[in-house]
């Protein structure tokens, strides 16, 4: 739906006859997902899928509906009825909020006509000349090229309007060789065949450079985490500890922690030229720019309006992305002003160990080498780490400049030089 | 629902596909969540539409639509033989090769006493509300949370081959937690009712009620408990621990699309090559593991795959031997089978099905045996309850697992609980340190309900199980820093 289309169709439905308040969400997909290994086309798929979600709020009730029916009335007066019979039928929630009722100007941030206008042929020839790199080099490779097409719309009977349209692009690449893997990717909004083939390669690269890994003993050391790998662990930490309630509950590690992490800045901004992302939340709520640490120093974290309003604090939705700066070192600077370390190209199965200082346990995965006197000397084994995300910011010495990562969440991430990083044991 | 489903395998065949088929789901589902004394959600869906999976040329396209007519069938064909094209750009040699499979006509429904989509929200909200007031009455509780979630897949399906499928699968889950605080810390511990393809038969008001209280007295427990110690130690699991590390050291480990790569990109491989079949000493001679979709109450029962082909029980390990592996009629070949297990899932209409976990669980022991007199033969030992901080390499070799709950063993006896204990091994090191597990009488199952592979990523469902367990020697680490 455009910008007409999806008002018109937003309209219509507050326009109902109804009791109370109502909120519509309308979004919409289309996204190829072409999938490959051994350097073929394994799978190739195109979702195609729109999805209407009614919020009804009765004074201090709320219930939601979802159908992805859009284009069958019955259907959509049908889950009208539903919602406000479900939200009848719901207890007394003090947390509900009323709609917000605002106009929010159109954004583009994460809009690109080039991307937007790419057929499937092209997405397979682009797929196709990957794979044929890895051919051309004898090295495996399994991948994915994805490209979402999206849109936005949000409406309430307060008088609120959103809508955008976005895409987001998805390149990954793994290169398997007999003892060892590199990996690499292409994140965003944009996506174009250099990228892809620039990915490839240093996917390659990789790959004929972790051969042959040697067994480094597991223990506190120097290390390098590359963005991914940095994207991976922020991520983890934001979700598990970034939020105001759970701090002022006594439920987060920083509920007893007030000292100073690192130096780094972190925050969430729609508009971050790297990665940037859809500008309004699914409740219609504008998103800017949110800090949450400020060279180091904790800020408000995420507030919700129930608890903004309680505490007398400002709202900090929810973002769309995360971003920490950095110093700008390049990798290559960053290896050669290491004695001894370990360089990561990226981490995985990251689970909570102990949330209470936001610990955690991780892999390390696709290249994993030792640095001795500022070189790159030899691939090692895979490893286990144990560490907590507060000593780790804390234990920052250089950084290099943030790039778009993340195959999940939008992420703008700096590799990262860390002093005494925990690892546990060895992969194999 | 099946005409315009045959249309579309036509009009694939037309085209000239060597294999086409059409599924059309329709999915329900109701998310009720309580926090403290309110119900602080409330949400429904209906969810309906289709996808094609044509294979042209040894090529796959797959397209899909929420619009379920004769017209838009014709387009969804259409485009899935245009990406079909796109994929033959890069074609494996030889293009795919399809295992052989008859001609079903087979409708299968999950029991389901007690329809939970007609069980009022009243109903749902005492639950979940009465077991928050319990966990709430405990002091140090400063978070109650209650979740009932229930799901009905009605699914049609209809292949080339003449095949034409229904199935009609409700399932439910359901968890509570309380979040207990103290001046420098806070700890969470939860009960899950066993997520299974059940109504709302399966929950009694005073389970919770008995649950809520245990949840809260523990969550407050462990908030003095002391730091595990670290070293090698014996442990024993109970079966709802376990049945997470079932699911990632031997139910990922041992899907073949992993093995031969198919993976590799986001989920991983697995150590368990192809010719470790027949020979590899998986675990000791304690261990049986049994594949089984037609596992009663299982979420992975529901009669037939993506594939269609109808589920199946067969063994992975027996005795300790590693046997074979979970299939789909694409992979059968890669190791001599001429048939699928059956065990290839989408988990929704607009995704492209992929191998999956079956229904796996430990059998239990032959010989009559207790979870007393399973700890009665530690000297100084863990028991793990529950599941916690889980997390195991791309191959499926270096795991490191926690407990919701963690008590200390002395002397053949619980003496109390422990903070942070994580029980670290590879996957053959410590299925092979088994020396023991309960009878059948201590058996669970218990429901995996968001398992992550694919990519772009599909979560899929399925269920595991297992008596109390023992393992000797198995390090332990801590996840906090003393």
């Amino acid at each position: 739906m455009n910008h007409q289309q999806a008002q018109a169709f937003i309209a219509n439905i507050l326009e109902t006859p109804h009791e109370g308040e109502l909120q519509v969400m309308v979004d919409g997909v289309q996204r190829l997902g072409t999938r490959f290994n051994d350097c073929a086309v394994s799978q190739n798929a195109l979702k195609t899928q729109s999805t209407l979600t009614l919020t009804a709020r009765l004074e201090q009730k709320k219930a939601s509906v979802t159908i992805n029916a859009l284009d069958d009335k019955a259907m959509v007066e049908s889950a009208i009825k539903q919602v406000f019979a479900t939200c009848a039928h719901m207890p007394d929630d003090e947390e509900v909020m009323p709609a917000l009722g605002e106009v929010l100007e159109e954004k583009a941030y994460a809009f690109d006509a080039e991307t937007e206008a790419l057929e499937i042929e092209t997405i397979g020839e682009w797929a196709a000349a990957a794979c044929k790199q890895g051919a051309a080099a004898d090295i495996d490779l399994a991948g994915l090229l994805s490209l979402g097409k999206m849109f936005c719309a949000y409406g309430d009977s307060a008088g609120g309007f959103a809508y955008e349209q976005y895409q987001r692009s998805d390149f990954h690449v793994t290169a398997t060789g007999n003892s060892g893997s590199g990996w690499a990717e292409n994140q965003g909004v944009t996506i174009r065949q250099d990228d892809i083939l620039a990915a490839t390669r240093r996917a390659i690269d990789k790959c004929v450079k972790a051969q042959n890994p040697e067994v480094f003993e597991p223990r506190p050391t120097t290390v390098i985490l590359e963005p991914q790998a940095v994207g991976d662990l922020m991520a983890m930490a934001f979700w598990y500890g970034f939020d105001q309630r759970s701090k002022d509950e006594g439920r987060s590690a920083f509920s007893n922690y007030d000292k100073a992490l690192g130096k780094l800045s972190f925050y969430s901004d729609p508009a971050c030229e790297v990665f940037p992302t859809i500008s309004f939340s699914s409740d219609g709520q504008a998103l800017g720019k949110s800090l949450w640490l400020d060279e180091g120093k904790i800020q408000q974290l995420q507030t919700s309006r129930y608890w903004a309003r309680k505490n007398k604090l400002g709202v900090k939705p929810t973002p769309n992305n995360i971003i920490l700066t950095g110093q700008g070192a390049s990798l290559d600077e960053l290896i050669q002003s290491t004695e001894d370390g370990i360089l990561v190209t990226r981490f995985w199965y990251i689970r909570s160990t102990d949330a209470s200082t936001l610990g955690f346990t991780g892999m390390t995965r696709d290249g994993t080498w030792r640095i001795e006197n500022g070189e790159v000397t030899h691939p090692v084994v895979e490893m286990r780490w144990n560490e907590s995300v507060l000593r780790v910011l804390n234990n920052v010495v250089a950084s290099g400049k943030p790039v778009a990562t993340g195959e999940n969440m939008a992420m703008a991430m700096p590799a990262l030089k860390i002093e005494d990083f925990h690892f546990s044991s060895l992969s194999n | 629902m099946f005409d315009l489903l045959d249309q579309a395998c036509a009009a694939a065949r037309k085209a000239g596909c060597q294999y086409a088929d059409a599924r059309y789901l329709s999915i329900r589902k109701q998310r009720v969540l309580s926090r403290d004394l309110a119900l602080s959600n409330c949400s429904e869906s209906d969810d309906r539409g289709f996808g094609v999976r044509v294979l042209y040329r040894g090529a796959w396209g797959f397209a899909s639509s929420p619009t379920f007519t004769s017209e838009e069938v014709s387009k969804v064909v259409a485009l899935a033989m245009r990406i079909a094209r796109a994929s033959a750009m890069a074609l494996r040699e030889g293009g795919v090769k399809w295992a052989p499979e008859p001609a079903f006509k087979l409708s299968y429904k999950s029991k389901c006493e007690q329809d939970p989509f007609d069980v009022s929200l009243e109903d749902k909200a005492e639950l979940l509300i009465a077991a928050n007031e319990v966990m709430l009455k405990n002091n140090t509780v400063k978070r109650a949370q209650g979740y009932l979630g229930f799901k009905r897949v009605q699914r049609w399906y209809v292949n080339t081959e003449g095949s034409e499928l229904h199935s009609n699968v409700t399932s439910s889950e359901s968890m509570i937690w309380a979040i207990a605080v103290g001046k420098d810390d806070f700890q969470q511990r939860n009960w899950q009712a066993p997520a299974s393809t059940q109504g709302f038969e399966s929950y009694r008001k005073q389970d919770f009620l008995v649950q809520a209280e245990r949840v809260a007295a523990q969550a407050e427990e462990k908030l003095s408990a002391r730091l595990s110690p670290e070293g090698d130690f014996d442990i024993v699991t109970d079966s709802e621990n376990l049945s997470l590390t079932i699911h990632e050291s031997v139910g990922h480990a041992t899907e073949l699309d992993r093995v031969m790569g198919y993976e590799v990109s986001m989920a991983g491989s697995s150590f368990v090559t192809r010719e470790k079949i027949g020979e590899f000493q998986y675990g000791s001679d304690q261990v049986t593991l049994m594949a089984d979709n037609t596992l009663e109450n299982g979420l992975a029962t529901q009669g037939f795959d993506d594939d269609g082909v109808p589920g199946q029980r067969w063994e992975i390990v027996k005795d300790g031997i590693f046997q074979t592996y979970s299939t789909g009629r694409e992979f059968a070949h890669y190791i001599g089978e001429e048939r699928s297990r059956g065990s290839c899932r989408a988990d929704h209409w607009s995704s492209i099905p992929i191998v999956r976990i079956p229904n796996l669980f430990l059998m239990p022991g032959k010989e009559a045996l207790s979870p007393e007199e399973l700890i009665a033969d530690i000297k100084h030992g863990l028991y793990f309850e529950g599941m916690d901080s889980f997390s195991i390499d791309q191959r499926r070799l270096n795991f490191q697992f926690g407990g919701n709950a963690v008590w200390e063993i002395k002397n053949g006896k619980k003496i109390g609980m422990l903070k942070a204990a994580l029980y670290q091994s590879r996957t053959p090191t410590f299925w092979n340190a088994c020396d023991a597990t309960c009878d059948e009488r201590y058996w669970e199952p218990h429901g995996v309900t968001q398992c992550g592979k694919g990519d772009p990523l599909q979560i899929a469902q399925m269920t595991h199980g297992a008596a109390p367990t023992r393992f000797r020697k198995i390090r332990i680490c801590r996840g906090r820093e003393s």
